[in-house]
C-alpha cells in the first residue's frame, strides 16, 4: 500500500465531505439540530430518560446516515464513469477501500465531538469525565466501518443515487428505531439484540458512566468490532465483483 | 456534397430525416442512427444503390520495422445474447496512431475496455508491451492513460486537483506532477479556468480536462475514447492539433471518433469495426484507393451502409 496514494485519495475523499453541501447537511448540521432537539424533547428524568442517556442514541444517530451518504457517493461515481476511470490507474483496491475507511472513521470522530460539544452546552455532563469522551471516540470510529460496509453494500445493489438514498433506509431505519435512544420494551429489547447499534449505544452508555469494568463492556465491544469487520468486508468484497462497474 | 447541406440536416429531427429520406425514395433502416441518416441524406444515396462489395482481405500488419506494442488474438465479447465483438485480430504498432472507426454500438469502446482491463474478453488473448491483460493487469496500468468517453472527472475539485490526484495515483513525482499539469494546461487552454471547481464547466472544458487526466502520467500507451465529443469547433481544433503532437512524441495512440476526417488526417491506420467485427483496416490512402473514394468517410458509409444493408 503506498502511502502517498492513499494520502492522495483521504484528502479527495474530504474535500468532497467538506465542498458538497448535502455531505455536511446530513453528517454535520443536521445531528446538530437533532442534538438540540432531542435534548430538549426527551431528555425528560420522569420518562425515564435523563440527558446523559439520550446523548449516545444521538451519536450512533450521526453515524448511521454516514451509509446514505456513502452509499449516493459510489452510486454516483460509477454512474459518472469516474470509479472505471479509478480503476485504470495502478491505484490498488486495498488504497481505495483504505481511503473509504479512514475518511468515514475521520468523520465519525468529528460528529461524535459535534454531538458531545452541543451536549455539553446543553447540561451533558459525564460522569467518566474527559477520559470517557476520549475513549468513545475509537468506539465510534470502529463502528463507522460497518456503516462503510453497509454503503458498499447499498451501493452494490442500487443502480442510481436516488435509489441509494431509497435503499440505504433498510439499514438505517431498524438502527434508528431499535438501535438509539427510542424507549425499548421488553418486545423490542429482543429485536434490539439483532440491531448492532443497539451495542454502541450500551457501550457508550457504560463508558459515559465510567463503568469501564462492567463486562458488558466487552460484550458490546466484541459484537460492535465482529459486525463492523464482517460487514465492512462483505461491503468490499460485494462492491468489487458486482457493483464497481 | 456540400457541408451546409449537412448542417441544415442536422437542425433535424429523426422523423423529419426518414420524411426527406422517402421523398427521395431513400430506405433507410429504423435502428439507424440521426448522425448516420445525415451522412447517407448529404452524400445523397441510398443504401440500394451501394454496390456490393467483394470482401476484402484484411490487412493485420503493417509493413515496419517497429514491433507490435499491442496484439489482440481472437478476441469476443458477449453480453447475454448480444455479441459485442467478435474474433478480433490486430496489431498495433508501437508509436502508431490507430484509429478504431465505427457506427453507435459497433463495439469500439468495449474494445477499448476491453484492452483496458475494465472489462473481460469472453474469448481470446490480449498482450499489451508483452504483458496478459488478464493476469498482469497491474503492470499494464503503469504505462496505459485513458481518456475515456464520459467526462470522468470529480466536479467537486477544480482541474488542478483532479490532474494531481490522477498524477499522485500514478506516483508521479511533485516536481513532474507540477511542471506537467503546468505544460498541458497551457496546451488545452485551461490554466485560467484551472482553479475554478470543475462541476462549474462547460462540456468542452471537461472534455479538456478529461484528455489531460488521461496523459498526466505521461503513458506510453494512450486511449482516447471520442475525445472531442460536445466540443466546439476551436475546442475541436485545438485538441487535434494536440492530439497530433502526442504522435511526435512517439506516444501510441487508439483512438476512437466520429470525426473521420480528423481521423483521416491524423491516423496512421484505420480500423473499422461494425456489429463487433473488424470489417476494414488500412492506413487511410489504402482505403480510400481500394474502395475507389475520396475520402475515408466515403469509405466508412460504404462499408458499413453494405453491412446494413446484407443484414436486412
Amino acid at each position: 500500500m503506498k502511502y502517498q496514494v492513499l494520502v492522495a485519495l483521504v484528502k479527495m475523499e474530504l474535500k468532497k465531505f467538506i465542498r458538497q453541501p448535502a455531505n455536511l447537511f446530513l453528517n454535520l448540521l443536521f445531528p446538530a439540530v437533532l442534538t438540540i432537539v432531542f435534548l430538549f424533547a426527551f431528555s425528560d428524568p420522569e420518562m425515564g430518560m435523563d440527558i446523559n442517556s439520550v446523548v449516545p442514541g444521538l451519536i450512533v444517530y450521526a453515524v448511521i446516515f454516514l451509509i446514505m451518504t456513502i452509499a449516493q457517493s459510489f452510486s454516483s461515481e460509477r454512474q459518472e464513469g469516474l470509479l472505471k476511470r479509478l480503476n485504470t490507474t495502478p491505484m490498488t483496491s486495498a488504497e481505495f477501500m483504505g481511503s473509504q475507511i479512514i475518511t468515514h472513521m475521520m468523520i465519525s470522530i468529528v460528529q461524535v465531538i459535534v454531538v458531545l460539544m452541543l451536549a455539553y452546552f446543553l447540561g451533558f455532563r459525564p460522569q467518566s469525565g474527559i477520559e470517557g469522551i476520549l475513549l468513545s471516540l475509537p468506539v465510534v470510529a470502529i463502528f463507522a466501518l460497518s456503516s462503510v460496509g453497509l454503503g458498499l453494500i447499498t451501493a452494490t445493489i442500487s443502480k442510481t443515487p436516488e435509489a441509494a438514498t431509497g435503499i440505504s433506509f433498510i439499514f438505517i431505519l431498524p438502527m434508528m428505531f431499535f438501535g438509539t435512544f427510542i424507549p425499548i420494551t421488553s418486545t423490542t429489547q429482543q429485536i434490539a439484540s439483532f440491531i448492532p447499534s443497539y451495542y454502541l449505544v450500551d457501550a457508550l452508555k457504560l463508558i459515559f458512566e465510567g463503568d469501564w469494568m462492567n463486562t458488558n463492556i466487552l460484550l458490546d465491544l466484541a459484537v460492535i468490532s465482529i459486525f463492523s469487520i464482517l460487514v465492512v468486508l462483505f461491503g468490499i468484497i460485494l462492491f468489487k465483483k458486482y457493483g464497481s462497474r | 456534397m456540400s457541408s451546409v447541406i449537412k448542417s441544415e440536416l442536422e437542425k433535424l429531427n429523426k422523423k423529419e430525416l426518414f420524411e426527406i429520406a422517402t421523398l427521395r425514395k431513400i430506405s433507410i433502416p429504423n435502428n439507424w442512427s440521426k448522425s448516420l441518416i445525415v451522412e447517407l441524406l448529404a452524400l445523397n444515396v441510398s443504401i440500394d444503390n451501394i454496390p456490393k462489395i467483394k470482401p476484402v482481405p484484411l490487412i493485420h500488419r503493417i509493413k515496419t520495422d517497429s514491433a507490435p506494442i499491442i496484439v489482440i488474438k481472437d478476441l469476443a465479447k458477449k453480453f447475454e445474447d448480444i455479441t459485442a465483438i467478435e474474433n478480433l485480430n490486430l496489431e498495433i504498432i508501437e508509436g502508431e496512431l490507430f484509429s478504431l472507426l465505427g457506427p453507435n454500438g459497433a463495439g469500439k469502446t468495449t474494445t477499448i475496455n476491453i484492452l483496458n482491463g475494465i472489462m473481460k474478453p469472453t474469448k481470446g488473448t490480449i498482450s499489451i508491451a508483452g504483458f496478459d491483460v488478464t493476469k498482469n493487469l497491474d503492470a499494464i496500468k503503469k504505462i496505459i492513460g485513458l481518456c475515456p468517453q464520459e467526462a470522468a472527472v470529480f466536479k467537486f475539485l477544480n482541474a488542478r486537483e483532479n490532474i494531481e490526484l490522477f498524477g499522485k495515483l500514478h506516483s508521479v513525482s511533485k516536481e513532474e506532477l507540477e511542471e506537467r499539469t503546468d505544460n498541458l494546461l497551457e496546451l488545452l487552454g485551461l490554466t485560467e479556468a484551472s482553479k475554478r471547481k470543475a462541476g462549474g464547466y462547460s462540456g468542452g472544458m471537461l472534455r479538456k480536462l478529461n484528455l489531460i487526466i488521461g496523459l498526466i502520467s505521461d503513458p506510453k500507451i494512450v486511449f482516447l475514447d471520442e475525445p472531442t465529443v460536445g466540443m466546439d469547433a476551436r475546442a475541436r481544433r485545438k485538441t487535434w492539433e494536440f492530439i497530433g503532437s502526442l504522435k511526435e512524441k512517439k506516444k501510441t495512440i487508439i483512438l476512437t471518433t466520429h470525426y473521420i476526417e480528423e481521423a483521416e488526417a491524423l491516423s496512421d491506420r484505420v480500423g473499422i469495426i461494425d456489429y463487433g467485427k473488424l470489417i476494414e483496416l488500412g492506413t487511410p490512402k489504402e482505403l480510400m484507393k481500394r474502395h475507389a473514394t475520396k475520402n475515408l468517410e466515403e469509405v466508412f458509409l460504404k462499408i458499413t451502409g453494405r453491412r446494413i444493408m446484407e443484414e436486412i
